[in-house]
């Protein structure tokens, strides 16, 4: 066993064949350990998305090895990927994954009828209280602002436990002051709850909070910059944390 | 249930209106088959009140009571615990102000089919009949004498007894010995036999209504059926009923289209919800069983609705609708309802699992 919980081994993805083909993913490879939080930047279209959702086995690579806490799962159907998920991953998407007819702290007791090991209740209030969320358990998404539907989003992920936690452009429906806001409550859950953390966004200035920047440029994934410590920031990369807008693609 | 009951409770609307399509079939469903037993009993009730086995009838009258005709001594030879003769026709009573459709059945007061009068006295004078107490309802009453057509006798009515219809008439039932006398066309016949010089007359009936049968040793010319069978050959009985039968059935093939399509479209609204809890890792299994109770939930609630309302209607209906209530097959239609509407949320299952949740995800 390793303490990695995600790894990625040399994978590709290809969407059609021919004169339509395109490569989103060219070889990749990327590891992620508990409690490690990364970021993954890069203009619209280049690959982020579909990156994200091969490691969370939403779907096969065309080539390559994905393995969630140990488990290969490009050899698993979907029902079993299925399974994987629920028990090992959570997700957070750019617009609210909230079910409109539940109540908040119903968003969280459906994880409980699906599945056990989820948080006790301390462990649970505690969370909420964390994303400041404690007096909205009795809401519907629909009464939330964005930025509350995004905390919720966040603790419903991390409700179950997951030592996977894939967030795709979390803020993007948000104005800048509740991103940093959201940005830094995603990253201290996650690191308390010590799970693995890719947060992809396309937003540069939200990097300040992870502990590696990957950056996606046409398929092709790079560190950009490396602040856990173990290994020495590659020189002339740093500069482009404070570069700012010019790589947003959307 | 969990998701089930919440999502009905948050969109009430939506959701009453599935039921309310579901308990206006169901209503519909409940009152035809009222009707449909309502009119059975028009035709039978007579019939289900003598409690026989079966009945005796000519072979060559092909199962119809107006067309057997024999001799009354036969019932001797027929094996059975108990038998009855029966000789009938029908005409026209007239007691002044009202002409009612009558089937006249001629029996012997000591035999089982002679009914207990619920009103008035039997018959023991000449022409005196025990009637259909239906023909209450039309205006007719104990003491009344009726003109018959075909017949210059006049009969009176002693008392009146219940469920006696027969073929949709109301039946009078008179002695045996009296209804020679007024059969139709009896007169010519009586002169035939002056003729003819014959003595025996009296003695030809139409059926031998037999319990206990043991139709092992049919007698000669005759034909042995069990009441069943007797009751759907009544002219139109059966034709009725398969009409009836068939708009039911039609029914839940509508509620079941009707269902499915409400469903689905609800289900369409959803797929990106969907997709999201699918991606979540939550089962398309335990999505669909939500949508199946759901459907459960709203087809019982329509059912029962249904059912209340009809019995409501029951209450309210003039007598001469013949809507009679027969709750072990209204039971049975609810539950098939309710099978129906479940069968209809299959196409919202097939479309539940199906939906590919990164397409959810990457919207
Ligand atoms: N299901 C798909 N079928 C065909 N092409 C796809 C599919 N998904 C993504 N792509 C293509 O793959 C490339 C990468 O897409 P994506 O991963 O969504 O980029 P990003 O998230 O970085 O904006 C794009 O060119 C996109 O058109
Ligand atoms: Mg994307």
């Amino acid at each position: 066993m390793t303490e990695h919980v995600l790894q990625m081994d040399d994978v590709t993805k290809t969407f059609g064949s021919g004169r339509t083909e395109v490569r989103a993913l060219k070889k990749t490879s990327l590891d992620v350990n508990r409690g490690e939080v990364i970021a993954i930047i890069g203009p619209s279209g280049s690959g982020k998305s579909t990156l994200l959702t091969i490691a969370g086995g939403l779907q096969g690579p065309t080539g390559g090895e994905v393995r969630i806490a140990g488990e290969r799962i490009t050899e698993l159907g979907e029902k079993d990927r299925s399974k994987v998920r629920l028990e090992h991953v959570g997700f957070i998407l750019q617009s609210s994954n909230l079910v409109p007819f539940l109540t908040v702290s119903d968003q969280l007791k459906l994880l409980d009828k699906v599945k056990k090991g989820n948080m006790k209740k301390d462990e649970r209030d505690g969370l909420l209280e964390e994303l400041g969320i404690t007096k909205l358990a009795k809401k519907y998404p629909n009464d939330l602002s964005g930025g509350e539907r995004q905390r919720v989003a966040i603790a419903k992920a991390l409700y179950s436990n997951p030592s996977l936690l894939l967030a795709d452009e979390p803020t993007a429906s948000l104005d800048s002051d509740r991103a940093f806001e959201v940005m830094k409550l995603l990253k201290s859950a996650a690191v308390k709850k010590n799970a693995a953390t890719i947060v992809v966004t396309h937003d540069t200035r939200l990097t300040d909070y992870v502990d590696k920047v990957y950056k996606m440029v046409d398929g092709v994934l790079h560190l950009e910059a490396d602040k856990g410590g173990a290994e020495p920031l590659e020189e002339g990369r740093t500069d482009f944390l404070e570069k700012g807008g010019n790589e947003d693609g959307i | 249930m969990f998701l089930a009951w919440r999502e009905i409770r948050q969109n009430k609307l939506r959701f009453a209106l599935v039921t309310a399509v579901l308990l206006l079939v169901s209503y519909l469903v409940f009152f035809l088959s009222g009707l449909a037993s309502g009119l059975a009993g028009l035709n039978r009730e007579a019939v289900d009140k003598w409690q026989a086995d079966g009945i005796y009838l000519t072979d060559e009258s092909d199962k119809s009571l107006t067309q057997s005709m024999m001799e009354a001594d036969l019932a001797d030879e027929v094996e059975a615990d108990e038998a009855a003769v029966l000789a009938q026709t029908n005409l026209i009573a007239d007691n002044g102000d009202v002409k009612s459709g009558v089937a006249l059945f001629g029996i012997r007061p000591d035999e089982f089919i002679m009914p207990e009068p619920t009103e008035g006295n039997g018959f023991s004078e000449e022409f005196e009949v025990i009637a259909s107490d239906s023909l209450k309802e039309e205006g007719f009453s104990i003491g009344d004498e009726l003109d018959l057509s075909g017949s210059e006798e006049t009969l009176t009515i002693t008392g009146f007894t219940d469920e006696a219809r027969f073929n949709a008439a109301p039946v009078l039932y008179m002695n045996l010995d009296d209804f020679e006398k007024v059969r139709p066309g009896a007169a010519a016949l009586a002169q035939q036999d002056e003729i003819a010089g014959q003595e025996e007359q009296s003695g030809m009936v139409n059926a031998i209504v037999v319990r206990g049968a043991q139709p092992g040793d049919v007698p000669e010319d005759l034909e042995y059926m069990e009441s069943e069978t007797f009751i759907e050959n009544l002219p139109g009985y059966t034709e009725q009923n398969l009409t009836l039968t068939f708009m039911i059935y039609f029914l839940f093939a509508i509620s079941a289209a009707v269902v499915a399509i409400f469903l689905y479209v609800l289900t369409v609204q959803k797929i990106s919800m969907f997709g999201v809890m699918k991606a979540q890792g939550i089962s398309s299994a335990y999505l669909s069983r939500s949508v199946i109770a759901q459907t459960f939930i709203l087809a019982v609630i329509g059912v029962l609705i249904g059912f209340g309302l009809t019995v409501l209607t029951g209450q309210f209906l003039p007598a001469a609708v013949p809507v009679s209530f027969d709750y072990g097959m209204m039971a049975i239609y609810g539950a098939v309802l309710i099978v129906v509407a479940i069968l209809g949320a299959l196409v919202s299952v097939w479309t539940i699992v199906k939906i590919d949740p990164l397409e959810a995800i990457s919207g």
